[in-house]
């Protein structure tokens, strides 16, 4: 099953192939571009659609109403780049003459090159939340310098060694300071690789192709994994899209959003519910979030304390655990209490008709795993009752001080 | 570098002036002009002709009218204007002035 898009071609509908509608969209945007200066842009890029939509039409009937990537790919062809209408402006026609005859490819490889020195986005410093072990300053750091993340987390790593923990306070200046890569722009300046659609097409192109042309193994897995995040991003775009339609929609009208009329007895109940887990998650989203920044003070401090003195609230690490070992595991503990918060969060924008409470409901039974593991753990670990005990004695120390 | 490919910023200057004369002749539309040149050296696609028509029109040289068409949306008929015929005389007597200068030259 594919998903596919519709898409107006000069005042009229079609229906295209999401990955068709990608190339579509490229050549538009490069017409566009190339017309930037042109007076009459508008009627030039209206009169391309038009063309463009003739020549889709020869594909479509009463059988197949979808245009699909390899017609596109034909039609995008006959159509040949759109030129610049300056007289010396433009590739010359000789790509145009041998098409005909030649390459198919050709005329689209043309349409690349136009666009290509079409200017690079200045590089910036963000915070990349995608894939991020804390905030994502190692991964935004990561992606300015072009290096692997992990390299980067190892190098601040062995930085926190180095400077006595005060790398941790270099860290948490940038997690305050640098902003979080929001749109994709953000996302391709953090890169500092140009921005547009195209691109972002071709690169996932020529992913594609290389992923399925073979190589080894540890590339084919990176590629995969570059194409994987690519599609997340897209998911991502797709549920905010429907949220805010979602959301446009209980503006409008005060009843929430139902495709199809509920039965009679239910409705009442129904009408209630998205409200009512709005509010519930608001509430507890905003105890949450204020009990994740204490915990995230209090982890930081345990977290210097670890690796200044050794000890953190006058609890020892076993005899002969290494300092990395109890860095990993303050990580661990950390994204062990941060994932149901996180999960609650999300819980927000995934709170849709038709399962209002499945996100609350990931996110309680984070905390319910969370909490059966921390019983266990106080019960039958005994490293682990040492320190919540030696927890419990320095907070009572601390109280009564 | 092959004849085709010394010869394409020719052929592209050139394109202007084949347009012109094919639009003299009768009213054609973008489909018509395509088919004329397809068959010759100067085979062109919608991506460059539209552009280059929408500048001949703004430089007054050819005017268009809108005609319904017997399946699909109506289209731009082209045609040359009193300036376009003006410019294509000039051309004309450029181009076989040319002709003549790279015939005398050399043996």
């Amino acid at each position: 099953m594919r998903r596919v898009i519709t898409a107006s071609l000069n005042g009229n509908a079609y229906q295209i192939e999401d990955d068709a509608y990608a190339v579509l969209a490229t050549y538009l945007e490069n017409a566009a571009l190339a017309l930037a200066t042109d007076p009459d842009k508008d009627e030039i890029i209206a009169d391309v659609e038009q063309a463009i939509a003739d020549k889709c039409a020869r594909y479509l009937s009463s059988h197949k109403s979808v245009i699909a990537r390899a017609e596109i790919d034909q039609v995008l062809t006959e159509m040949g780049p759109v030129e610049g209408g300056g007289p010396a402006a433009g590739p010359s026609v000789a790509g145009a003459a041998a098409a005909p005859g030649g390459e198919p490819a050709g005329a689209i490889g043309g349409i690349g090159a136009t666009g290509a020195d079409s200017g690079g986005t200045a590089r910036r410093l963000y915070q990349i939340s995608d894939g991020a072990l804390l905030s994502g300053v190692c991964n935004g750091l990561a992606a300015y310098f072009h290096i692997d993340v992990t390299l980067v987390r190892l190098l601040f790593v062995a930085l926190v060694f180095l400077t006595g923990g005060m790398a941790i306070f270099a860290y948490l200046v940038l997690m305050f300071v640098v902003p979080y890569a929001k749109t994709s722009e953000e996302h391709a300046a953090a890169r500092g690789i140009p921005f547009n659609a195209r691109t972002l097409v071709e690169g996932a192109k020529q992913k594609a192709a290389e992923f399925t042309s073979g190589g080894d193994w540890r590339q084919s897995r990176a590629e995969w994994r570059a194409e994987w995040r690519r599609t997340r991003a897209e998911w991502r775009a797709e549920w905010q899209r429907t949220r805010a339609e979602w959301r446009a929609q209980r503006r409008v009208r005060p009843a929430p959003f139902a495709p199809t009329p509920p039965p009679p007895p239910a409705a009442p109940a129904t009408s209630h519910v998205p409200y009512a887990a709005h509010l519930v998650t608001g509430l507890v989203l905003t105890l949450l979030g204020i009990f994740l920044a204490v915990f995230t003070v209090v982890w930081v401090i345990a977290l210097v304390s670890l690796v200044t003195t050794g000890a953190m609230f006058g609890w020892m690490l076993p005899n002969g655990t290494p300092f990395w070992i109890g860095i990993i595991v303050m990580v661990v503990i950390y994204e062990l209490v941060a994932w149901p918060i996180k999960a609650l969060r999300h819980a927000r924008y995934q709170t849709s008709p038709y399962h209002p409470w499945r996100g609350p409901f990931d996110g309680v039974a984070g905390f319910a795993i969370l909490a059966v593991l921390l019983w266990y753990g106080y019960h039958h670990v005994s490293t682990l009752h040492d320190f919540f005990e030696h927890v419990r004695s320095f907070w009572e120390t601390t109280v009564d001080a | 570098m092959s004849i085709d490919q010394k010869f394409a910023p020719i052929r592209k200057g050139l394109l202007e002036f084949l347009v012109l004369r094919i639009v003299s002749g009768t009213t054609v539309y973008v489909a018509d002009l395509l088919k004329r040149l397809a068959a010759t050296e100067f085979a062109t696609q919608e991506g460059t002709l539209y552009p280059l028509l929408s500048r001949l029109r703004r430089e007054g040289l050819v005017d268009y009218q809108w005609q319904e068409s017997e399946a699909g949306p109506p289209r731009k008929y082209y045609r040359l204007t009193d300036a376009g015929r003006a410019q294509l005389a000039e051309l004309d007597q450029y181009w076989t002035q040319i002709n003549k200068t790279i015939s005398d030259m050399g043996t």
